[in-house]
């Protein structure tokens, strides 16, 4: 095999791409049936991706937590927690993989409660009738899961990002990454691969997540072959910080919403009204995510917003000393839990000092993707040998994520580590496909030889100017026509044209590795503008203001995207029953909301 | 100075073609309200000169590996307010990779 195509060589029965929530899991469980096994993170364990953000809660019904001492509620089961889930989610989940849900997420938070991650209480998440969340800290979950992996000693390559898959006669056998600190190309042969590698929130010039996802997981399936679901659907985070500058894309200001007496915070317009008032009198700021975002929007729209295009979160009428007593009541929390996140100890209290005299402006993010690679219940891709964990595989969650993601990762993540070592037993290692490797190899390093070309940054800045201009939370057909053209155009025309433009270092060169990231949210977001140009409705997170009901006759159905000479074709499919029927009709998209969220506990109507 | 920029002065190291390490001084836009120096670092690479490594990820102190000098003292980039004239420098000048990032990065 020519040497040239990579500088080195490892070999493992199973890769692990990501190392957190999902990859965490997959691995472990991986390894303790005796896989040989590699993660391979684009950060560091503990130190990158979502999990860390995370608040972070996990979900479990209340029988299950009963029998685990947690205090949950009798009058909770799995079948309810199942049921809530699938008609919370608008009827698009596959029910299959919410029955695997709710049941890892019993077995998952006990393995994590055996991993050291500490419960701050189990209380009502999610807005549920009932208590069904366990709280913690997502740093401390991932350092549960870290010491697990060190004490497994399971071998990993940090710093490195995977940036294509290997297959052959229809079976992924390896991947090609590229190690980030030194530049080198690295050829992995694996008998199977997971993907854990979280969402593609980068692709949002305004989003709440680290700058690491990427749509590297999605985009690398897609490339081999795999199909991909549901990736019209992106949930925006309201409340999310947007000025001062410091605090932007912090969700902190969640925390001040989630009081059992309703919220802290009031959501102003330029106006100076209550806004929320005229979307969701009942429920207020504690409205569904998706109606405070909508409602956010209209009042920008209106020319009501802030002046950075968001709405006023006052505090002001808790009056000064209200303020601090409730900042002290944090911070005893905070001390109880001896949680000290630069968050909640730093940025917190400087958000309150300042919402004693100010109101600062929050906006809509880009915050979670339901959609991703579709998986069956066993994380199983289209693709053999290879699997799909957590936030990129779609399936789970339908049109909206209603539960927690913590348990989404968790849960997925032990199933693949569990389900590949089967798989593994009956295949061999092959080697690599030489024309396959020498384009993997090609599109890694054309970006560093060629001395002219497209800019990164300038490309990202174009890529994000299209999500504030016309990829928002409120969409119409002549936006998104617009956007899912110049998208397709950019991938299709630019991508392949990226170059370094000053440095030509290999090591630690960013504008490297975002030329090779820009290439999956490119895809990742003309999927989105096509999938959302294409359901001609609203629904879940998706909301259209062209088409604002919710349409069961003809849109309670799933999006395909399946690659055709390298371009995204659309198909659609409907949603996998097993005793959930999806309900007939048409309905406007607040009827709808409502139908689905009947039964959650609607603090304001109390 | 403009009213409305800073001045930011940044060691700059690549072994690959540097003999040592080196200052590189930058003017930067202040937003009119507190920004962080990570702002500050993000403004540089993806305007003045993207060759300028340095780490960047969470944004709000949970992944703590953007720790580096700032005219002297060590802190977190994401937390830390901007000011005028600072040297920004990587914590251990002895285990330069590149530029801000060094061994413990």
């Amino acid at each position: 095999m020519p040497a040239e195509l990579y500088d080195r060589e490892v070999t493992c029965d199973l890769l692990v791409v990501g190392s957190e929530g999902a990859g965490g899991p997959t691995a472990i469980f991986a390894a303790r049936s005796g896989a040989n096994v590699l993660i391979i993170s684009k950060g560091k364990i503990s130190s990158c991706g979502a999990s860390q953000m995370a608040g972070a809660d996990f979900n479990l019904d209340g029988e299950n937590a009963l029998k685990i001492g947690l205090p949950g509620d009798d009058r909770d089961s799995p079948d309810r927690f199942f049921e809530d889930l699938v008609r919370e989610g608008f009827y698009l989940s596959n029910q299959k993989i919410v029955e695997k849900y709710v049941e890892y997420a019993a077995k998952n938070t006990k393995d994590l409660l055996d991993w050291g991650m500490p419960v701050y209480r189990f209380e009502q998440v999610h807005a549920e009738e009932m208590a069904r969340g366990l709280i913690s800290s997502g740093v401390k979950w991932v350092r549960a899961i870290r010491r697990q992996v060190r004490e497994l000693d399971i071998p990993m390559l940090e710093d490195t990002m995977v940036v294509d898959l290997l297959t052959r006669d229809g079976r992924v056998i390896g991947a090609v990454a590229l190690d980030l600190k030194t530049g080198e190309i690295i050829l992995i042969m694996a008998k199977a691969v997971v993907l854990c590698t979280g969402g593609w929130q980068y692709a949002y010039h305004f989003n709440t997540a680290s700058i690491d996802l990427t749509g590297d997981g999605q985009a690398m399936a897609f490339r081999a072959g795999a199909e991909l679901l549901g990736m019209e659907m992106v949930q925006y985070a309201p409340l999310t910080m947007l000025w001062p500058p410091i605090a932007r894309k912090s969700i902190i200001p969640y925390i001040l919403c989630e009081t059992e007496a309703g919220p802290l915070i009031q959501l102003l317009n330029s106006e100076g009204e209550r806004f929320m008032e005229k979307y969701d009198p009942n429920t207020m700021e504690q409205s569904t995510k998706e109606i405070v975002a909508i409602g956010t929007e209209l009042e920008v729209v209106a020319g009501r917003g802030s002046p950075h295009g968001g709405a006023f979160f006052a505090l002001k009428h808790l009056t000064p000393d209200g303020v601090d007593f409730i900042w002290s009541k944090y911070k005893e929390f905070l001390d109880e839990n001896k949680d000290n996140r630069p968050e909640f100890r730093t940025l917190l209290p400087y958000l309150f000092e300042r919402s004693k005299t100010e109101d600062l402006e929050v906006g809509n993010a880009a915050h979670f993707m339901p959609g991703g690679i579709k998986v069956n219940e066993l994380t199983e891709t289209s693709i053999p040998g290879l699997y799909a964990a957590g936030e990129c595989s779609g399936g789970l969650w339908g049109s909206v994520r209603v539960a927690s993601a913590c348990t989404q990762v968790s849960a997925q993540g032990r199933i693949a580590g569990e389900v590949c070592p089967g798989y593994m037993k009956e295949v061999e290692h092959q080697g690599p496909d030489l024309s396959k490797l020498e384009e993997i190899h090609e599109r890694i390093t054309k970006p560093l030889k060629s001395k002219e070309g497209v800019s990164p940054f300038d490309l990202l800045k174009r890529m994000h100017a299209i999500t504030e201009e016309h990829l928002k939370v409120i969409k119409d057909g002549p936006g998104l026509e617009k956007a899912y053209r110049e998208l397709s155009r950019m991938r299709r025309e630019e991508a392949p044209r990226l170059y370094v433009s000053a440095s030509k270092t290999k090591t630690l060169n960013y504008e490297w590795e975002l030329c090779l990231e820009l290439q999956n949210m490119l895809l990742c977001l003309e999927m989105y503008s096509q999938g959302c140009l294409t359901r001609e409705e609203s629904r879940g997170v998706h909301y259209r203001s062209d088409f604002p009901h919710t349409d069961n006759d003809n849109w309670c159905v799933n999006t395909v995207f399946s690659n055709q000479d390298g371009d995204p074709i659309l198909s659609t499919e409907d949603p996998v029953v097993t005793k959930v029927q999806p309900p007939k009709g048409k309905m406007s998209f607040n009827q709808a909301v409502e139908s689905a969220t009947a039964s959650l506990k609607r603090r304001g109507v109390e | 100075m403009g009213e409305n920029t800073i001045k930011v002065k940044c060691l700059r190291y690549d072994p690959a073609v540097d003999k040592k390490p080196h200052y590189k001084k930058y003017k930067v836009p202040m937003q009119e309200d507190d920004m962080s120096v990570h702002d500050c670092l993000e403004y540089i690479r993806s305007n003045l000169d993207p060759s300028l490594a340095y780490f960047i990820n969470c944004r709000h102190g949970f992944c703590l590996r953007c720790s580096l000098r700032v005219n002297g003292k060590v802190v977190l980039a994401c937390e830390t307010k901007v000011e005028d004239d600072m040297t920004l420098e990587p914590v251990n000048m002895d285990t330069i990779i590149r530029d801000l990032w060094c061994e413990s990065t």
